[in-house]
């Protein structure tokens, strides 16, 4: 695949910036400065985040663990680490990356075949223990590495993405073991998030249009009969019940499984118009289960009210909306599919997440970007940002 | 082939951020309105359910004082025993069941079903356990370890230290302390109170969040009311009501009330039939009570027991309309005589009978003709027919109507009734005679004596009230009762006059049961004729009056209903005595001077001489200059000890025994029988078995009567000289 590549680089005309960079190769080169408006929007996120998260497990942290500061503290360990490995990346110049794309899809492979055989944790195999460093979850390595490796290959084979045989079918052929592992976890909101991203990835890659509606139509009429007719999926049966009444006392089991639900609501309720205030939580005081985890968006719309909740969702749009227009000041394909990729996912983790706390669609596994506790998880995210800060040292993007 | 971003790139990457932003981000906006604007209300409610906790505090119900600030009723604390079977431990509930079944002496298996309702935090075990019940659950948790799932809430039970005392006046509160009966429920709004709430937070499993959402609203604690009644008077009220009640055989319980003349304030009321508010929904009624017993239809029971339930809770001083018979008189003569129509010297012919509108009507007697004041006091029947028809219809209306009778008066008691009478322009020249004197119309027993407060204290018709003042937790006043005369309805010439008259026939005429030496007693008797279908002809028998004569105080009506006893029906010998006996004690405890007339004084008793140690003869001296005999027992030279002793009392001319050694002070004599005696017979038997005799009653003014009883029973050993109380009363009263 290298040898490809290298093929494909020299036959293409390429910029006198380029030239220069090719000629004088530097694992970390300052090509310009990074792009500070996204930046700002980041380092806001993060401590917003933090501030939400230490507010929101403070009840739990304390009555479980006996420590009101169990939580932030990691966190905030985790977030000066992501912070770092942020700054580092941006200076990392990102064409490095088109080394990395197979391996790391390889590698995120081999995590989702192995998480699948260590043991459950709460039912479900979803994350891999690291002892001091908190637990990893495969799934955000398999999307990072899908990102990676389809930017890759649209980059490259981008004149031939039209056809099936270049355009469509390898991607169905590494989507399918993904999907596959994904949901043997099972873990169905990561499996939708990665459809949903590679279905982007691939819209903006020029794929012919018709691939998609086939895509959706098979997608939908899989998901119908899963969780219509194939009794196996129960999992996902009650979640969807759950969503559509999630006040039904029609039987202990759907009262029971709605409890998530239903708190999270009669947090967002409270919270009104101008909210509760910061750290006035009542629904965090155990009743809204682990509201420090997917959760937590519930707690911030308590206490910060509609307008606060809005202003994080402006922030979350604003941050998706700079990380594209970065990447579509890209100076190649390959930066502008990567950064696009990374800040779609944090747009589309953000949508589905806030989605499910409003129930707006069932109750589903997925994290919050920046709010939710998870130490790999923030790491992992911040060193994404930091890609697209790298990029954005090569874009035109106007950077102040 | 460009190398970075193409257009369709560059549109289809649009295409899909619009989506991400207007399509995701808009849909997150939308709903988060939806949840926290137009939801936001209901969710807040749901939340607030589940998070907050809402305990009652409860308010202290405010006492009930007697007009010197004894505590009549009051409320002392209890508890409320709650379980939160949501926070109790899952090891404990055996424990808990078995323990508190034990202290509560509750079933054991119905305690553990409850602990075991997990979504509960307020289940009601047992309310109002003393507080001693509360320290052993309290001594339980701590030795069992249990820190959660049980709660003591703080209550508050309602207490009547003086058990039946005044109960139909107190009335008496429902397990809500909501007052059911009389004053506490009249009253009930001032005393109950507002009970305050406490909102506290609480976590899911149960345990409270802290300070951070804790907020108290304070129970405001009722007002007390301190009552007209004053212990004193209420107490002899109805301990000489309870001995008429017996003495008389009556039928349909019987009822007092003592007031102030000048000021309406009601100092004692009584009603004999009555309950213990502690236990109001017990037949107090033993006979009643057995009778109900032994009904074994269940329904039937419970209807019996409500009847006569109903029946001991009545107020008959205020709810039980009366024809007030001759009593009502006083109202008569009062009317006539504002309107100058007679003078006491006026003189009536009294026929034995007059018949009006064909209707032939009779006196008790034939007196051929009394003057108007011998008419009150023999109480003729044909003199006021007579009085009335001077008066006629519109003047008798006009007075009826101004002593307050045809309204009620207003009395701070519930369930008053309104009278039944005749509207003037109903009435019949029949109508007016038999009204006259008192029968046809009904009144309420608390219009009659407000009547006759009117005629005594100068013509002001007073406002009967029951509490005088009401305070607040803090001892201040709330609110006073306006105690000023609604009207005046006649002179206070024409009342002077009227006072004069009613002594006058308490001291002489058919009244006369209620004298009372020194204390210048003005009185009425009256003999109503029941108007119900009953199977026989049945009476309430009164009695209503009021001392001094010269400056009334104090007035009290007096009202049997249906005597079946040996004294009759009439209200001299059956209503009078309790009037007597009841004025004798309060009158000097009310500070009233006695002032007694020379026939009064000859027949007082006079203290006896303190003998005790001087010799026989200096002895001697001193009980003859004491205008009393005196009798030596025994062979010693000084006297040890006399009978009866020093400053006791003694009648006058009385013998004092002076016994002058050990052995003669063991000496005894035997008291005689002295039933239906003349005063000079009983006198003679007191002296031959060697005992003194004290006489009271209408002895002291009549030389007819006979004497009633005695307060040492005949047969009993006494030591000689020993002072033994007769009571002489009028045989054959009437009206």
């Amino acid at each position: 695949m290298a040898a490809r590549e290298k093929a494909r680089r020299g036959a293409a005309p390429e910029s006198a910036a380029s030239v220069r960079a090719k000629k004088k190769f530097r694992v970390f080169s300052v090509r310009g400065g990074m792009d500070l408006p996204f930046l700002f929007l980041v380092l806001v996120l993060v401590v917003i985040g933090l501030i939400m998260m230490f507010s929101a497990s403070y009840a739990n942290a304390s009555y479980y663990m006996d420590d009101s500061y169990f939580y932030i503290k990691r966190q905030a360990v985790f977030a000066v680490i992501g912070i770092f490995v942020m700054i580092v990346l941006s200076y990392f110049d990102y064409h490095h990356f088109h080394k990395f794309a197979v391996p790391v899809l390889v590698l995120s492979i081999a995590l989702l075949g192995l998480v699948l055989v260590t043991p459950a944790i709460n039912g479900v195999h979803r994350w891999l223990r690291l002892g001091p460093l908190g637990q990893l979850q495969p799934s955000e390595v398999a999307k990072f590495a899908l990102i990676l490796l389809f930017a890759h290959l649209i980059s490259l084979n981008f004149s031939r993405m039209n056809t099936f045989r270049y355009g469509v079918l390898p991607y169905i052929l590494i989507l399918a073991p993904v999907c596959a592992l994904l949901i043997k976890e099972p873990h169905i909101s990561a499996t939708v998030i990665v459809l949903l991203l590679s279905a982007i990835m691939l819209f903006i890659g020029g794929v012919k249009l018709r691939w998609f509606g086939l895509g959706f139509g098979l997608a939908g009429s899989a998901l119908v009969y899963l969780v219509r007719f194939s009794g196996k999926v129960e999992y996902a049966n009650w979640r969807i019940a759950a969503w559509l009444d999630p006040f039904s006392k029609a039987s202990k089991e759907i009262v029971d499984k709605t409890y998530q639900t239903r708190q999270s609501l009669y947090a967002i309720g409270s919270g009104g118009l101008l909210g509760l205030g910061l750290g006035q939580s009542r629904q965090k005081y155990l009743y809204l289960p682990e509201p420090q985890n997917d959760f937590i968006f519930a707690i911030v719309c308590e206490e910060l009210g509609f307008l606060g909740a809005l202003i994080i969702i402006i922030l979350f749009a604003m941050l998706v909306w700079r990380g594209v227009s970065i990447s579509l000041h890209a100076k190649d394909k390959f930066g502008m599919l990567l950064g696009t990729g990374l800040v779609v996912q944090v747009g589309l983790q953000v949508v589905l997440n806030i989605a499910v706390v409003t129930n707006t669609i069932p109750n589903t596994g997925i994290s919050l970007p920046f709010f939710s506790y998870g130490g790999t998880s923030l790491v992992i995210l911040l060193a994404e940002m930091g890609i697209v800060l790298s990029i954005s040292r090569t874009s035109s993007v106007e950077k102040t | 082939m460009v190398k970075g971003t193409t257009i369709r790139m560059w549109r289809r990457s649009l295409i899909a951020l619009l989506a991400l932003v207007v399509g995701g981000f808009g849909t997150l906006v939308y709903s988060l309105v939806k949840l926290q604007i137009i939801q936001g209300p209901d969710l807040q409610m749901r939340a607030a359910a589940q998070q907050l906790r809402d305990k009652s505090l409860s308010a202290k119900r405010g006492t009930i004082y007697d007009c010197n600030m004894k505590e009549l009723a009051k409320s002392a604390t209890v508890w409320d025993v709650i379980l939160a079977p949501a926070v109790i431990e899952e090891k404990d509930r055996d424990t808990i069941a078995t323990g508190l079944s034990q202290i509560l002496g509750m079933d054991k298996n119905e305690v553990l079903e409850r602990t075991k309702k997990k979504k509960s935090y307020y289940e009601i075990l047992k309310t109002k356990v003393e507080s001693d019940v509360r320290d052993k659950i309290l001594q339980f948790e701590k030795d069992h370890q249990i820190t959660s799932g049980i709660d003591l809430i703080e209550n508050y039970k309602r207490y009547y230290p003086y058990g039946k005392f005044a109960a139909t006046v107190l009335g008496f509160t429902g397990t809500d302390s909501q007052g059911l009966a009389g004053v506490e429920a009249q009253y009930d709004s001032v005393l109950t109170g507002t009970n305050g709430r406490l909102v506290t937070a609480q976590n899911a499993v149960g345990k409270e969040m802290g300070f951070q959402y804790e907020q108290e609203i304070p129970a405001k604690d009722g007002d007390s009311l301190v009552l007209t009644i004053d212990e004193v008077v209420q107490h002899y009220v109805e301990k000489y009501l309870t001995e008429g009640l017996a003495n008389n055989d009556v039928q349909n319980r019987a009822c007092a009330i003592v007031m102030n003349v000048k000021t309406g304030a009601i100092l004692g009321m009584a009603v004999k039939g009555d309950f213990d508010p502690n236990n109001p929904f017990v037949v107090a009624d033993s006979k009643q009570a057995a009778a109900i017993a032994k009904i074994t239809d269940s329904k039937e029971k419970s209807e019996a027991t409500q009847e006569a339930l109903n029946v001991q809770w009545r107020n008959k001083c205020v709810s039980d309309t009366y024809a007030p018979g001759s009593v009502f008189k006083m109202v008569t003569a009062s009317a006539a005589l504002e309107e100058n129509l007679v003078t006491e010297g006026t003189v009536f012919p009294c026929p034995g009978s007059l018949t009006i509108m064909g209707e032939r009507i009779n006196d008790w007697k034939t007196f051929g003709s009394l003057t108007f004041e011998d008419g009150i006091c023999n109480s003729s029947n044909v003199v006021f027919m007579q009085v009335g028809a001077l008066l006629g219809i519109d003047r008798f209306f006009k007075y009826f109507n101004a002593f307050g009778l045809t309204e009620k008066t207003g009395v701070d008691l519930p369930g008053e009734s309104r009278s039944i009478y005749h509207p003037v322009d109903q009435m019949t020249a029949l109508d007016l005679a038999v009204e006259s004197f008192g029968q046809s119309n009904q009144i309420t027993p608390i219009q009659m004596i407000t009547a006759c407060c009117a005629v005594a204290n100068g013509g002001y018709l007073v406002r009967p009230h029951i509490v005088e003042k009401v305070v607040d937790s803090g001892g201040n006043i709330v609110k006073t009762t306006d105690a000023s005369p609604k009207r005046q309805v006649i002179s206070a010439k024409t009342s002077q006059r009227m006072c004069a008259i009613l002594q006058k026939d308490a001291m002489k005429g058919t009244a006369k049961s209620g004298y009372i030496a020194g204390y210048r007693v003005a009185g009425k008797t009256g003999t109503s004729e029941k108007r119900e279908l009953l199977p026989k002809k049945e009476y309430i028998a009164s009695y209503c009056g009021f001392a001094p004569a010269d400056d009334p105080q104090v007035a009290m009506l007096v009202f049997y209903d249906e005597p079946h006893g040996p004294n009759g029906y009439y209200g001299s010998p059956v209503a009078g005595p309790t009037f007597q006996a009841t004025m004798t004690q309060i009158l000097p405890y009310l500070g009233v001077e006695p002032k007694y007339s020379e026939t009064e004084l000859e027949k007082l008793d006079d203290k006896a001489p303190d003998t005790v140690g001087q010799t026989v003869a200096a002895a001697k001296n001193t009980v003859a200059n004491a205008g009393l005999t005196a009798k030596v027992i025994g062979g010693g030279d000084k006297v040890i000890s006399q009978v009866p002793e020093p400053n006791k009392n003694i009648p006058k001319g009385g013998t004092v025994v002076l016994i002058t050694d050990a052995a003669s002070a063991k000496q005894t004599v035997t008291v005689p029988d002295m039933a239906k005696l003349s005063l000079s017979a009983a006198n003679e038997k007191a002296a031959e078995a060697g005992v003194n005799i004290s006489i009271t009653g209408a002895a002291l003014t009549s030389s007819s009567a006979v004497s009633a009883a005695q307060d040492i029973a005949a047969g009993t050993k006494v030591p000689p000289g020993t002072v033994v109380t007769v009571t002489f009363s009028e045989n054959n009263q009437v009206f």
